[in-house]
């Protein structure tokens, strides 16, 4: 009996289960509105199945993919605001292979100029070596990780303008529409690539002593280098998952659209990457993170978005409601009100003995 | 002598989930008193000065400030009733000027701007008073700790403090600052004030309190005059434990013919050191001793690769090792306990598990992971060895004692399994029933095989453990003497004088 008492009072101490609470009273107000909020229909002519949850989990892709890396940034200590950039660059790559030279397949069509593989790979490594370089930065030239990855931010954009020369291409060529609008087991394809993203990096932290090392260096980097870590090698690593989930993210972004956008795609990710890991309980110092915890952060951010869709509200009020609905998760999660609930988690447990 | 309390805390309870912090603790400060509050960590000294200046509440018994009952909310209550602490870690602002910290929050103003001119003189006049005559508009970083801690002590006497509670005021000054320090408390205890001093050094108890109150396990063990006890029965009293008990300790014994696990010839990195040679024996200690600042930490840092070594050659084992990293250095089997616990030592955000595995972890590489079955027991064995307090293996190791901290990290490089292990400061700040384990387990890991360097400002254990003692001074090594034979006195001569 004691026992039990004593986690729920921890339990109301965690950060992670306040985001899932947030997350069940959004959801909550959905259904209480709109009870058909929760009904999910399989739809033959697709072999998907459909449903506002369903659309929530599948828009979150980018966003969840992203805050994985993210999450690990944050846990050593910095924030990496070159994500967004990233995400423009990895699709005009993938479209430049698509379209190549644009005056000769001048007409978009279910086609490929360059070998598809390297619509794939080249955003990938692109993306992982421009993570690189800014773990370079950071680890090598001991620059603040805000401000090394600064540069990214504002020169990605520019880099992805200069690689489509400024126009936007689109494409017809169906096995890449697979990766944002195909599906597998029912489920739509970006969902099962951040099944297997969250997985992997799950396994790459936990199962390895990696997350520990991440984690050590981001609460001491100066004792962590004492205890033997290369703390300058887990920095690199770090950022450059980062880089590699931005280059996934971005062909799945452009998928959906099937063509490149350098203005837009991927616009303001990085806050709310840095969101969804703040939500989701890794403390913006560093140290313990919690994935879990990320992808119920990036849930919350698209359940308000859709909230927001679904329920018609006017489109200028848009970002203040979703502000105003953060706001209210971020206190919900603050020290105060955990220790409240904890101190009456206790009592009520003191008192029932 | 002036005789009337301005302070007393009678019958103070306070219960902590679980266990009783203080049980029924009588204490009284008179005017113009130096009062040492005594007794090992976790006896309840901060317990008790916590619930003075309002920050615990308590749970029975009453608190008189010069006869009427108090019950401060919290520190800045505490302190516009008239009782002012400093912290052992100076906890001030280092880019602001000195004066700036004195006023901090409470500048004088002038037409709604603050007043500067006010503002330095009276900082100036606070600090000559102590007889600093220092520059108060330098940025407080500029100064020495100790200067720091006057700079602390300023602050709180200049808010008209009737009573001054310094927690280890002293545990990073050296000896002259240490004096200048005592001048200062001589000073306001003349003035009338009422001093509550916690120290950990038995010496500077006796060189400037009045009073002493011995604390244990929560429980008030008796209040002294100074010259009442001695400084054996003051420790008995503390541990519980007889003395000779503890220290029995002997040296490690070294064969004359023993290899030699590290040799150091002529080495020096970029900056300080230019040029140490130092040999160390198969299961030997060897002591460095010398002031702050004699190189003796920048030296220990070359042997384990935290500082780049620009010139000269280190053998281990009788092979030339380049050490780029720390991490070359735990690959050679080095193990180092830095002296800056807090920055340098302790991941205070990890559990004491984690803590622990850590450097054995880092030469495995991370991709070799240890299950948390083995780390768990890796924890729970260092638990039982070195009698670390704490529930559980999974505690944050930032929530210890400073003791049990150490501890951890001992547990760390134990469990890494050295053959080379380098000592910073190991005991500073920690009680003496934890100081006298240390020291235990060092010379139980000698007689393993382990060679150690331990470096210590305290004297006294660095005689009573070395087999050499390397005596540095100004970034040179001055002399080498044996540990059997010589006294505090010839060292202290050597540190003083230069060469013998």
């Amino acid at each position: 009996m004691a026992r039990k008492n004593f986690d729920v009072s921890s339990l109301m101490q965690s950060k992670v289960t306040w985001a899932v609470i947030a997350e069940l009273l959004i959801l909550l107000v959905c259904f209480i509105i709109r009870p058909d909020f929760f009904s999910i229909s399989y739809q033959p002519s697709t072999g998907m199945l459909y449903g506002s949850l369903i659309d929530i989990v599948n828009r979150s892709a980018e966003i969840t993919i992203i805050s994985m890396g993210m999450t690990l940034v944050i846990a050593l200590g910095g924030t990496d605001l070159s994500v967004g950039a990233l995400v423009a660059v990895a699709g005009a790559i993938a479209l430049k292979f698509l379209r190549w030279d644009v005056l000769t397949y001048n007409t978009p069509g279910d086609y490929t100029v360059c070998p598809y593989i390297f619509v794939l790979t080249v955003p990938l490594i692109v993306c992982a070596l421009m993570g690189l370089f800014n773990g370079f930065l950071v680890a090598k030239g001991g620059i603040q990780p805000i401000i090394a990855t600064l540069i990214l931010m504002v020169c990605g954009r520019g880099v992805a303008q200069i690689l489509t020369d400024g126009k936007q291409f689109t494409t017809g060529y169906s096995p890449f529409r697979i990766i944002g609008q195909g599906s597998f087991l029912y489920l739509p394809m970006p969902i099962i690539i951040t099944i297997l993203v969250v997985l992997g990096v799950a396994i790459f932290t936990r199962k390895t002593a990696f997350g520990a090392f991440v984690e050590s260096v981001g609460v001491n980097p100066s004792a962590s280098r004492l205890s033997g870590i290369k703390a300058d090698t887990v920095i690199l690593i770090v950022f450059m998952i980062t880089g590699l989930l931005s280059g996934i993210a971005g062909l799945i972004y452009s998928s959906r659209i099937m063509s490149n956008d350098s203005n837009n795609a991927g616009l303001n990710f990085e806050m709310d990457a840095i969101l969804a890991v703040v939500i989701g309980g890794t403390n913006m110092s560093g140290g313990k993170f919690s994935l879990a915890g990320t992808v119920i952060g990036s849930l919350i951010i698209r359940t308000i978005v859709t909230f927001v869709y679904y329920f018609g509200i006017v489109a200028e009020a848009t970002m203040a409601f979703k502000a105003l609905i953060i706001a209210v998760v971020i206190v919900l999660q603050s020290q105060p009100v955990r220790e409240y609930f904890a101190k009456r988690a206790a009592r009520r447990g003191g008192e029932s003995r | 002598m002036p005789q009337k309390n301005i302070l007393e805390m009678k019958g103070i309870t306070i219960q902590f989930p679980g266990v009783k912090a203080l049980d029924g603790v009588d204490f009284s400060l008179r005017e113009g008193e130096i009062h040492s509050l005594l007794g090992e960590n976790g006896a309840g000294k901060s317990t008790l000065i916590k619930c003075l200046t309002g920050v615990n509440r308590m749970d029975e018994g009453q608190i008189l400030l010069d006869g009427r009952e108090i019950r401060p909310s919290g520190p800045s209550q505490a302190m516009e009733l008239g009782i002012s602490t400093v912290f052992q870690e100076v906890n001030l602002c280092p880019n602001l000027s000195v004066a700036e910290n004195i006023f901090v929050g409470r500048q004088p103003m002038k037409h709604g701007q603050i007043n500067w001119r006010e503002i330095n003189s009276r900082a100036e006049e606070l600090m000559s008073r102590f007889h600093l005559n220092i520059d108060v508009t330098r940025p407080l970083s500029y100064y020495s700790t100790a200067i720091q801690q006057m700079t602390s002590i300023a602050r709180a006497v200049d808010v008209k403090a009737k009573i001054l509670i310094l927690d280890e005021p002293t545990s990073s000054l050296d000896e002259n600052e240490v004096q200048l320090l005592f001048n200062v408390m001589r000073e306001l205890r003349a003035n009338g004030m009422g001093i509550i001093f916690i120290t950990h050094f038995l010496d500077q108890i006796y060189a400037v309190s009045d009073r002493m109150t011995i604390l244990r396990n929560g429980h008030l063990i008796g209040t002294y005059g100074i010259n009442e006890l001695g400084k054996v029965e003051l420790v008995t009293k503390m541990v519980g434990k007889d003395m000779d008990v503890i220290f029995n300790l002997k040296r490690a014994e070294v064969p004359g013919d023993a290899d030699y696990m590290l040799k150091a010839e002529h080495i020096g990195d970029a900056s300080h050191v230019k040029d140490i040679s130092i040999t160390l024996k198969k299961g030997e200690l060897v002591g460095f001793a010398g002031l702050l600042g004699s190189g003796r930490t920048e030296t220990a840092e070359m042997l384990f690769g935290a500082s780049r070594t620009v010139k000269g050659e280190i053998f281990v084992d009788g092979e030339s090792i380049t050490l780029r990293q720390p991490f070359d250095a735990i690959k050679a089997r080095i193990a180092f306990c830095p002296e800056d616990r807090k920055r340098d030592g302790i991941i205070g955000d990890l559990s004491i598990r984690e803590n622990i595995m850590l450097a054995v972890q880092s030469r495995k590489g991370f991709m070799h992971p240890m299950t948390k079955q083995e780390q768990t027991e890796l924890a729970d064995k260092y638990i039982k060895l070195l009698g670390i307090a704490t529930p559980d293996c999974e505690k944050k190791a930032g929530e210890l004692s400073g003791g049990n901290q150490q501890k951890v990290i001992l547990a760390r490089w134990m469990a890494a399994e050295p053959k080379i292990l380098i000592l910073d400061e190991p005991t500073r700040g920690i009680d003496i029933g934890a100081k006298a384990e240390i020291q235990r387990l060092m010379l139980e890991m000698c007689g393993e095989g382990v060679s150690v360097i331990f470096i210590s400002s305290e004297l006294d254990e660095i005689i009573r453990c070395s087999n050499r003692i390397i005596i540095m001074r100004d970034r040179e090594k001055v002399a080498e003497v044996d540990g059997s034979s010589c006294t505090q006195q010839d060292i202290l001569k050597i540190i003083a004088e230069g060469a013998a």
